[in-house]
């Protein structure tokens, strides 16, 4: 690789968008030339300066407000008259959203005419997701925040009757943030929280009944991912809007680890 | 569905991505109150197609719109008229708001780095916002701006170099 092919492909090397093989090209293309090196360093001094989270923009608080009232009422509603419907609007959201996944369960358990394995999975999955969205909505996304494996692991002792695995993977762009408790399938689970960029993960955790390892199921909810597997007598469940094949590599990451 | 119900579900999905949706438009407006009246405008037409939308990722298409919005507010022909030149770009944010004298520009660096992201061109200006702020692929950038991922990768290139400059000058300005 020459320094103009470099200088073409430098920023998605960084963004991680390459293919592996052009990968290592620009990779030992840097190593050799000091040039390039320099570029790197200069995209990397911008990246830094842009990831300060005081860059973005606070949404005003008002924002939420207006649009609720902005939307169209729909037909019921309407007979309440607008004034009551915006002074209920924010205390009606998560009502809103037990609504929406109550439709969901229940077309779930219209149209499953397949396996009962799939149909629980998929049960499950709309739970995770509901708990996923939950968790962004209510504020409530972190009872430990807190960056250190070695501070979520312990805070989670009794008040769980079991120890989840709590891993730090920062290094591969999966940072965990903190973790809290959460109340799924009937039980209380772990539930982890890893950023990825902007993206929120939830991964909840909880010991499996078979004990074993399987492979990961995947399925995708409107616009969210969700992946469930097992490994090591623990059932993983991951739900996330970042794309398929991140939360896989997050998966497996999770999956690697003793 | 009945109206009830579609209105929850919108409302359960499309509301977590306000923030997303405040920032891209806080960035193309330049000001707050325009990006509010973008946002609210985006969210509407949203709405409107909710029920036909096919795909899965709302968040893309949830920008896809807020952008559009966002263009036509601002004549986007004009824009495109307009496009690149740096330096004219930078004059025209002095104008409006002339840079301090030296030994007033010790501002913080977050200021510093908003205003040279300002400066951009609009072009690259969404790209880096996309990528930087918004977390965004360059696939789904490509969605969201209707661009092939080459040139979401020329303009992030771009970006960020112009960015570096100004930054750099930046630095050395209030070094003095």
């Amino acid at each position: 690789m020459n320094c103009r092919e470099c200088h073409d492909f430098i920023d998605a090397y960084i963004d991680n968008e390459l293919d592996v093989a052009t990968a290592i090209l620009v990779k030992q293309h840097l190593r050799d030339c000091s040039q390039c090196q320099q570029l790197l360093e200069s995209r990397k001094v911008v990246g830094a300066l842009l990831k300060n989270p005081q860059v973005p923009f606070e949404v005003p608080d008002s924002l939420r407000g207006k649009i609720q009232s902005a939307l169209p009422p729909a037909a019921s509603t309407a007979k309440h008259g607008s004034g009551r419907r915006s002074a209920i609007a924010w205390f009606s959201v998560p009502l809103a959203l037990a609504a929406a996944f109550a439709v969901v369960l229940g077309l779930v358990f219209l149209y499953q005419g397949a396996t009962i394995d799939r149909s629980r999975g998929n049960a499950l999955a709309n739970e995770v997701m509901s708990s996923h969205l939950r968790s962004l909505l209510a504020t409530h996304l972190l009872d430990v925040p807190s960056t250190d494996q070695h501070t979520v692991k312990p805070w989670f002792d009794g008040k769980l009757k079991f120890s989840p695995p709590v891993q730090d993977f920062s290094e591969h762009g999966f940072r965990l943030i903190g973790g809290r408790l959460d109340y799924l399938n009937g039980r209380e689970v772990a539930a982890l929280v890893y950023q990825r960029n902007k993206h929120i993960i939830n991964l909840f955790i909880w010991p499996s009944e078979s004990g074993g390892s399987t492979a990961g199921q995947s399925f995708v909810k409107d616009g969210f991912n969700v992946l469930h597997w097992e490994h090591d007598g623990f059932e993983f469940w991951a739900v996330s809007d970042v794309n398929a094949v991140d939360l896989r590599a997050f998966a497996s990451l999770e999956m690697q680890q003793p | 569905m009945n109206d009830e119900q579609t209105r929850a579900h919108f409302e359960a999905l499309m509301l977590p991505l306000m923030n997303d949706a405040y920032n891209l438009a806080r960035w193309l407006m330049k000001n707050q109150e325009d990006a509010e009246d973008q946002v609210q405008e985006s969210y509407l037409r949203a709405f409107r197609f909710f029920a036909s939308f096919q795909g899965t990722n709302f968040r893309a298409w949830l920008l896809r719109i807020v952008r559009n919005t966002c263009y036509s507010a601002l004549g986007a022909r004009k824009l495109r008229e307009k496009e690149v030149p740096l330096e004219e770009e930078s004059d025209e944010i002095e104008d409006h708001s002339p840079l301090p004298p030296v030994s007033l520009a010790r501002k913080a660096t977050v200021e510093a780095v908003r205003e040279a992201i300002a400066a951009l061109p609009v072009e690259f200006r969404e790209a880096v916002v996309l990528r930087e702020i918004e977390g965004l692929s360059y696939k789904e950038i490509s969605q969201v701006t209707e661009v092939p991922i080459g040139t979401v990768m020329s303009r992030l290139a771009r970006a960020r170099h112009q960015l570096y400059l100004m930054l750099a000058d930046r630095k050395e300005r209030d070094q003095l």
